[in-house]
């Protein structure tokens, strides 16, 4: 019974969509399951060609990203010193929006499917790499001690003791990068590619074709929740074990001062802005589309009413974007503790978020927005749904980290399950929280301005869209600046409250 | 490498125009024909069907070139390639390339394929918008970046926009359809075409027909190629023309060759007919039927400079380069 219960619900939900239909005929914005499998069925040479195209530039997308993830979680571990400007760096480079990067990848790259590599590549690598992080260092301080007084150095710790101890969460980010992968090698089609179910989207969408925009989306969803269960499946097998945390005493480490922190944040902004005119200047972008530094500076400096706008359509974005992502963090952390207390309730649970997840964002925020308006409420609800299931996948993997000895424990004083989620899982989970604290930064802002493309029509997003009509890049880049300056500061300020609490829950965190 | 001369159309079309480049004093053909890209501003359609009958009837290559039709997209915007070299000519539209060349782009329109301008008000048929004057009070679905346009038709046909309420949409017939709202703001050529498909009955007013003059589909390259890569820009735009003649001589099959081209573009083959059949009224006139495919006049482009500083891009006749379309149709 306990088997059949996940297909029964499938059959209900399939009847009822149906019947759904079947109550609105000849309607141009649903479609049932009947109109999707003929849709299937006459078009499935196209789609299989489509499907392959665009599931072998996310596959290579997501083997790049991943790579780049474990070399800089390792290049950290090693050199701790390192760890500054790589986050900035990672944090950066996945702050760039696609709208920039898009194009500029398809001038450098010419025809071929690179850009919807490196987009697929973009958006799996900085979960994964935070992932990383917080698994790489959840172990006792006494390990890499103990190795330490065996004289063995930090690279046979890190593939000796740190790997394995990471491996869950590796997998927990795998599992998030799968769905990711997919999108950014479906939106990395929007810059010309020849073929994909980007490409298909976009046609279906244009000619009202209702049967192939839901038979893409659901094709599309399908491939992620694949995705998403293969990593999970391979995670419970290779790992095949329920790591133990031996939590450990409280340490203090010893703060730089403020002025020295600072020197630092200037030299590494100044890096950025290096690495920034350098590269353009490798590739010899033409500056008419791929403005410098001094091209930003200048344009901002010279024009008052640049500067109008540009704050008009930042605090625009603003005003949805906090909201929204606050939405989506206590979605995710509320829908983990669920999953935790009620153990049966994750055969619904996690089928439904990660479906959520995997459909393109392209067709869900416009669906999003007819349903709830064009109002704050709209956006906030799509922010939300973009960002709440990273937050729910790790903040699950950490409730699910806490200690044995200490489940035994409360377990023995027959402590209350609400008590034991609050009083043990809860700061275990802490470490988790703030890592997808940190990852959902960039991607509420990336979600955040599509829905003002795709649907609302204002905010910094329409702004960065309007560069395809109005050629001003200078505005454009602005916008870059503006938003990577913006995610960084909202990340620095998780990292202040992050230390203040871990400090206490977690100190093998803290470095 | 030795090739027997066999006399066919191909051989025969290539010596004639062999003859064509030499009496306009161009270089000859060397061996190899010469790798140029061709820049689309959308994904491949009907609507560039003109450039596939170039290629498949190798117009293109008969006159030395092999040419890479690159697709556009909407995170494609065609001005970046085209400045950076990476493609020789471009498609855009008199606006874009306005505000292009208002950013430092070195560029000139060299050729007109949309005469007319396609933007429309596209509405239902039982609640229709045919005159300007009847937008008063509607609800219209648009992108936002398009209010300079509604703001110019407005300003044309002394219609208050503040009567109009402005509701931001993504591309796509679907608000219309649901009643969300009252007409849309879309392209005569694509989503009314998917509406009629659908068996929507719905109407459309062309801008074009109430003084909103800008051209579309223009042929653009940077001063640079014109100056230093004329030979090939011509060659290019010839063989345009002569597909886009071929277009207007059987645009069933025009349609046919574009959904046959591209099996992976999802393309529907009745709507790309139907699409094809509304175009061409687009793309041809009096105008076109006199003087050849593409042409434009000092007073078209008078016309252009008007509707364009409504929109905030004030150019000059300058922004318009005739001597390549002289050439191949002289």
């Amino acid at each position: 019974m306990k088997r059949a219960l996940p297909i029964i619900w499938v059959l209900l939900g399939l009847s009822l969509w149906q019947a759904g239909s079947f109550l609105s005929p000849d309607s141009l914005v649903f479609a049932g399951p009947f109109a999707i499998a003929e849709y299937m069925q006459q078009n499935a040479g196209l789609l299989a060609r489509a499907t392959a195209a665009t599931t072998q530039a996310a596959i290579w997308g997501f083997l790049w990203g991943n790579l780049a993830a474990v070399v800089m979680a390792a290049l950290i571990i090693l050199v701790p010193k390192a760890e500054r400007f790589t986050s900035l760096l990672a944090l950066v480079l996945f702050c760039l929006p696609m709208l920039a990067t898009g194009p500029i990848l398809r001038v450098i790259s010419g025809p071929g499917d690179i850009p919807q590599i490196a987009l697929a590549a973009l958006a799996v690598y900085y979960t994964t790499y935070l992932a990383l992080i917080v698994g790489l260092r959840a172990m006792p301080q006494s390990w890499p001690d103990l190795m330490a007084i065996y004289g063995r150095g930090s690279i046979t710790t890190l593939l000796f003791v740190r790997a394995r101890a990471s491996l869950p969460y590796f997998f927990v980010g795998l599992q998030v990068a799968a769905p990711a992968a997919f999108l950014g090698a479906m939106i990395g089609e929007f810059t010309g590619a020849e073929r994909g179910l980007g490409v298909l989207t976009l046609r279906a969408m244009r000619a009202l074709d209702v049967e192939a925009t839901w038979t893409l989306a659901l094709l599309a969803a399908t491939i992620a929740m694949l995705g998403y269960w293969v990593f999970g499946w391979l995670g419970k097998w290779l790992v095949g074990y329920v790591p133990v945390i031996i939590l450990s005493p409280t340490t203090s480490v010893a703060r730089k001062p403020f002025w020295q922190r600072l020197v630092e944040a200037i030299a590494l902004a100044f890096v950025i802005l290096l690495l920034w005119q350098v590269i353009l200047d490798v590739f010899g972008l033409n500056s008419f589309f791929a403005k410098r530094p001094g091209d930003v500076w200048m344009f901002l400096n010279s024009n008052a009413d640049a500067r109008a706008t540009l704050v008009e359509a930042f605090s625009q974005t603003l005003m949805t974007t906090i909201p929204g992502y606050t939405a989506g963090l206590l979605l995710g952390v509320v829908l983990a503790m669920i999953v935790v207390l009620v153990p049966n309730l994750s055969s619904i649970l996690m089928p439904v978020s990660v479906a959520l997840r995997a459909v393109p964002i392209i067709t869900t925020a416009p669906l999003i927005v007819l349903a709830l308006g064009r109002g704050p409420v709209g956006t906030i609800t799509v922010v939300a749904v973009m960002i709440f299931f990273p937050t729910f996948l790790v903040c699950l993997q950490g409730l699910r980290q806490t200690p044995g000895q200490v489940l035994d424990l409360f377990r023995v004083y027959q402590v209350g399950r609400l008590r034991l989620l609050f009083t043990a899982q809860v700061p275990t989970m802490l470490p988790a929280l703030f890592a997808a604290a940190k990852m959902a930064v960039p991607a509420a802002i990336l979600a955040v301005t599509t829905t003002e493309w795709l649907a609302t029509g204002q905010g910094l997003g329409v702004l960065m869209a309007l560069t395809a009509t109005t050629s001003d890049y200078n505005m454009l880049w602005s916008c870059i600046v503006v938003i990577t300056l913006a995610a960084v500061l909202f990340y620095a300020a998780i990292v202040v409250l992050e230390r203040a609490v871990l400090r206490i829950y977690a100190s093998e965190q803290v470095t | 490498m030795t090739h027997l001369i066999r006399p066919n159309r191909r051989t025969f079309l290539k010596t004639g125009a062999a003859l064509g480049a030499a009496s306009l004093g161009l270089p000859a053909f060397a061996a190899d024909p010469k790798q140029v890209n061709f820049q689309l501003s959308w994904l491949h359609s009907v609507q560039f069907s003109g450039s596939y009958i170039a290629s498949q009837k190798g117009y293109w290559s008969d006159l030395g070139l092999d040419v890479a039709l690159t697709q556009g997209g909407p995170n494609a915007p065609v001005e970046p390639p085209v400045v950076s070299g990476n493609a020789l000519m471009g498609i855009s539209a008199a606006d874009y390339t306005a505000a292009a060349v208002a950013q430092g782009a070195p560029f000139k329109i060299i050729a007109v394929a949309m005469q007319k301008n396609p933007f429309a008000i596209a509405s239902l048929a039982e609640n229709p918008v045919n005159e300007p004057s009847d937008l008063v009070g509607k609800k219209i679905g648009m992108s936002v970046s398009n209010t300079p346009v509604l703001q110019a038709l407005c300003t044309l046909n002394n219609v208050d926009i503040n009567a109009i309420e402005i509701v931001p949409t993504q591309y796509d017939p679907a608000p219309l359809v649901t009643g969300q709202v009252d007409c849309l703001l879309c392209w005569e050529t694509d989503l009314p075409v998917a509406m009629t498909i659908k068996g929507v009955e719905n109407t459309t007013m062309l801008m074009a027909n109430h003084g909103y003059s800008v051209h579309s589909q223009t042929y653009i390259a940077t001063e640079d190629s014109i100056a230093d890569r004329r030979a090939d820009l011509v060659a290019l735009l010839k063989g345009e023309v002569m597909g886009w003649n071929d277009y207007l001589a059987d645009t069933d099959a025009a349609a046919a060759l574009t959904v046959e081209m591209f099996p992976d573009a999802g393309l529907d083959a009745p709507t790309q007919k139907l699409q094809a059949e509304r175009q061409v009224p687009l793309m041809f006139s009096e105008l076109t039927e006199s003087n050849g495919f593409g042409w434009f006049t000092e007073d078209t482009v008078a016309a252009n400079i008007e509707t364009l500083a409504l929109l905030d891009r004030n150019v000059g006749a300058e922004l318009w380069d005739r001597s390549l379309l002289e050439e191949v149709h002289g």
